[in-house]
């Protein structure tokens, strides 16, 4: 069992049946929002973490201090996601039976005084986070390691854990990518989020029905690719930031065997059998056109699709184009993941010589 | 007029009249004069909508990373007092927080506070996108808040590196080596190799967005004083004026989001 | 003052202002620029970049670790030809390991290997790692000098200052 485990949470595995499990959570959200749901997962979940505690492996990443926080975040997102999924099904419910969600109600648009409602709520938030963190700095020491050294490194040595999907990333992406372009990317697309998205309902209340495709192409963002990654980052990369299972003992001498090719080795030496090329740009034509054609190629063909048009019929050319260049760089990501699983690709382009990787 | 209590005596003394300038808040008029009159609690309105002091509805979590910022600039202060940000004390001025001090948990309370507000920050953010709260009028006011999660991180970052120990000086070298790998501004990214005439080289490990960070090629003392002036005084700056202006927008904005 | 005011029509008034926004513009242009340059120091105190690394004949077939604490050089003698292989992983510059028995330079943050003449084989390295310039001074000791910087990928290794016949 625990060896079936430690195979399957290798991301070639985990992450398709990661992005199965969010597919199947949206499209069932009315019975992954049911109390029902919650609570049998729930009464699962703790037998099976206990379970999982007696193992010395387990036992060791979970406690370790600076990973406390991830079992909080995990803890708490589930049930945020579970509590938001319950709520919009709540009210999408409603709103099928013609009424108006919970929010909208009179009795709810009632305004009430901020002395005592909404001061005595802040003045127990207040008390809960001080007791909460002083219990936690009680029982759990602050890591502190041996004193800074310069010439040698840790094994492995992680960034903190809130950047680990990033680290993540840099497996499969060069720097520049994984850790300039794409948080940059990140951040401008969120900042983007509210003057792409013109969809007027959905303002001030908890549904689902009304803007299925931005929640469900932001959690897929948020739960698949930053969350997901955080944990494999934390949880299931060792030494030599090698996979290692959540049961798996983390032995320094794993080898394992991973020779990953550029797209212009397989094109030249092995598809058409012939020498690399000397000029660098012939070289790696191919990815270049790839690249390019994903990026600039990729949009315009895509505006013409039934999906997209109807799309664009309602928020516009300009916002379409920003909207689907977001939409591309993110899909990188789990498209390079894919690529590197399925054929040991490194790099599309690989331009070492003006250190442009992609 | 009958007994008089102790508090009845206190509330009518000059003193506790010259402070608090209303009576106590159990009718309309006081309730209104206690929110307005206080310079803390102004921030809020004199009456909200229901749904806004509903914790189901805002999960708190916007209040609780204001409240855990304020505890980390509190124990922050506290931990200066003994904390010298050089090469030579550092490490050792950690490990006196921990155990010449009396209570040593002020370097626990702040270390888990600070992956407490990176929480969260992140469920605020969630609650806010679930509930469509960035949806017109408060478009800027999402972004003011992208803005300070990325200062989040930033603040939580440079104060990783101050212990000083194995830990930081490698989360900070894997972080600040991608720095290096900005495209044009970063003598390991892509455009730094054309931007050379002869043998001279523009973007060099000497000029590039890195050195700046560090204030020199690798993560060194300069580094740690430099991280120790953005994590103490420079981005508590900047996000101090940002969640001013954040709390701000969320009362002209038409306060905590309702349906339209 | 009315005088004054006559004379100042609408087209002088909009042209003073222009050159007042543009000197206000200039100052904080040039404010910011000095507050960016006083983020360079001219003198840094980091540790020397080139060293004397003793004889030739000091060093054994294979990998050397003695200059990699003080220095982070790696001293490498294969084939007839003595290296100074820089420390720094190309990937994000962590610093890998020599393992020996399996003749790899392993990185510990993100995986990446290099075999021992430092071409990279496995994970994320973009490139093989660097080579420091290597010579021989007056007395026959080798001096390695750690600003000069020579790159497999850019053809550099054929350089007669990238290696040292031994």
């Amino acid at each position: 069992m625990k060896q079936f485990v430690n195979i399957v949470a290798d991301p070639i595995y985990s992450f398709p049946i990661t992005c199965v499990l969010y597919y199947y959570m949206l499209k069932y959200y009315k019975f992954f929002g049911s109390k029902k749901f919650a609570w049998t997962v729930t009464l699962i979940a703790i037998p099976v973490f206990l379970i999982m505690m007696a193992d010395p492996n387990f036992y060791l990443i979970i406690t370790w201090p600076d990973n406390i926080p991830i079992t909080i975040l995990i803890v708490a997102v589930s049930f945020f996601t579970w509590y938001s999924i319950h709520k919009a099904a709540i009210n999408d419910t409603r709103q099928e039976e013609g009424e108006v969600p919970v929010e909208a109600t009179p009795e709810n648009r009632e305004k009430v005084w901020c002395w005592p409602n909404l001061v005595y709520t802040e003045m127990f938030a207040i008390i809960a986070g001080t007791v909460f963190l002083i219990v936690w700095a009680i029982v759990f020491k602050a890591p502190l390691e041996e004193p800074a050294n310069p010439t040698w490194a840790p094994n492995p040595a992680k960034a903190p854990w809130y950047f680990l999907g990033l680290q993540e990333m840099l497996v499969y992406f060069d720097p520049w990518m994984a850790g300039v372009v794409l948080p940059g990317v990140i951040v401008v697309g969120l900042i983007a989020i509210p003057y792409i998205d013109t969809n007027p309902k959905g303002n001030g209340y908890f549904c689902f029905n009304d803007r299925k495709f931005a929640i469900s192409s932001f959690l897929f963002g948020w739960l698949v690719l930053w969350l997901y990654l955080i944990i494999v980052g934390t949880f299931l990369r060792g030494p030599n930031w090698t996979f290692y299972g959540p049961f798996e003992y983390w032995d320094f001498h794993k080898v394992v065997a991973e020779y990953n090719v550029n797209l212009s080795e397989f094109l030249w030496i092995k598809f058409l059998g012939t020498a690399m090329p000397s000029n660098i740009l012939v070289r790696e034509a191919l990815g270049i056109v790839l690249s390019l054609g994903y990026m600039f190629g990729l949009p315009p063909l895509l505006a013409k699709t039934s999906f997209f048009k109807e799309l664009i019929s309602k928020i516009g050319m300009i916002r379409y184009y920003i909207t689907i260049v977001l939409f591309l760089l993110m899909f990188s990501l789990p498209i390079k993941m894919v690529l590197r699983w399925a054929f040991s690709l490194k790099y599309i382009v690989a331009l070492p010589e003006w250190e442009l990787n992609l | 007029m009958s007994k008089k209590g102790i508090a009845d005596y206190v509330r009518e003394t000059q003193v506790w009249k010259s402070i608090f300038r209303h009576g106590p808040p159990n009718n309309a008029r006081n309730r209104a004069a206690v929110v307005a009159g206080n310079v803390f609690l102004h921030l809020h309105p004199i009456k909200l909508k229901k749904s806004g002091v509903q914790l189901g509805y805002t999960w708190c979590m916007g209040g609780l990373s204001f409240f855990v910022f304020l505890a980390l600039t509190v124990t922050g202060v506290l931990l200066m007092f003994y904390y010298r940000p050089t090469a030579e004390y550092a490490f050792n001025d950690i490990i006196a927080l921990r155990e010449h001090v009396p209570l040593g948990i002020m370097r626990e309370i702040h270390r888990w506070g600070a992956h407490l507000m990176v929480i969260t920050v992140w469920l605020h953010m969630f609650r806010v996108f679930m509930t469509g709260s960035y949806k017109p009028p408060r478009e800027f006011n999402w972004g003011v808040g992208v803005i300070l999660l990325v200062l989040t991180l930033l603040l939580s970052f440079t104060g990783y590196l101050l212990p000083w120990d194995q830990l930081a000086i490698w989360a900070i070298a894997v972080g600040s080596n991608m720095a290096k790998a900005t495209p044009f501004l970063g003598h390991g990214g892509p455009g730094a190799a054309l931007a050379q005439i002869g043998d001279f080289v523009m973007v060099s490990d000497k000029n590039d967005v890195r050195f700046q960070l560090l204030a020199g090629r690798f993560v060194g003392e300069p580094a740690l004083l430099r991280f120790y002036i953005l994590h103490c005084v420079f981005i508590p700056l900047v996000v101090g004026v940002l969640i001013a202006i954040h709390f701000w927008r969320v009362r002209k904005d038409g306060g905590i989001s309702a349906p339209l | 003052m009315s005088e004054v005011r006559k004379h100042l029509n609408r087209r002088e008034f909009f042209s003073a202002l222009t050159v007042g926004w543009a000197a206000f513009a200039a100052a904080s242009a040039g404010l910011l620029s000095l507050a960016f340059r006083f983020s360079y120091p001219n003198v840094n105190f980091e540790p020397e970049m080139d060293f004397v690394a003793g004889l030739p004949e000091d060093y054994e077939e294979g990998v050397d670790e003695r200059w990699k604490n003080g220095f982070g050089v790696w001293m490498v003698k294969q084939e007839g030809k003595l290296v100074a292989f820089s420390n720094i992983c190309t990937h994000l510059g962590c610093i890998p390991n020599w393992q020996p028995t399996d003749l790899k330079f392993k990185c510990p943050c993100h995986g990446s290997g290099f075999y021992m003449n430092g071409i990279n084989f496995e994970g994320p390295a973009p490139r093989p790692l660097e080579r420091y310039k290597i010579s021989l001074n007056t007395e026959g000791k080798i001096v390695v000098d750690k600003t000069k910087v020579y790159r497999y990928e850019k053809g550099q290794w054929d350089h007669p200052d990238s290696f040292l016949e031994v």
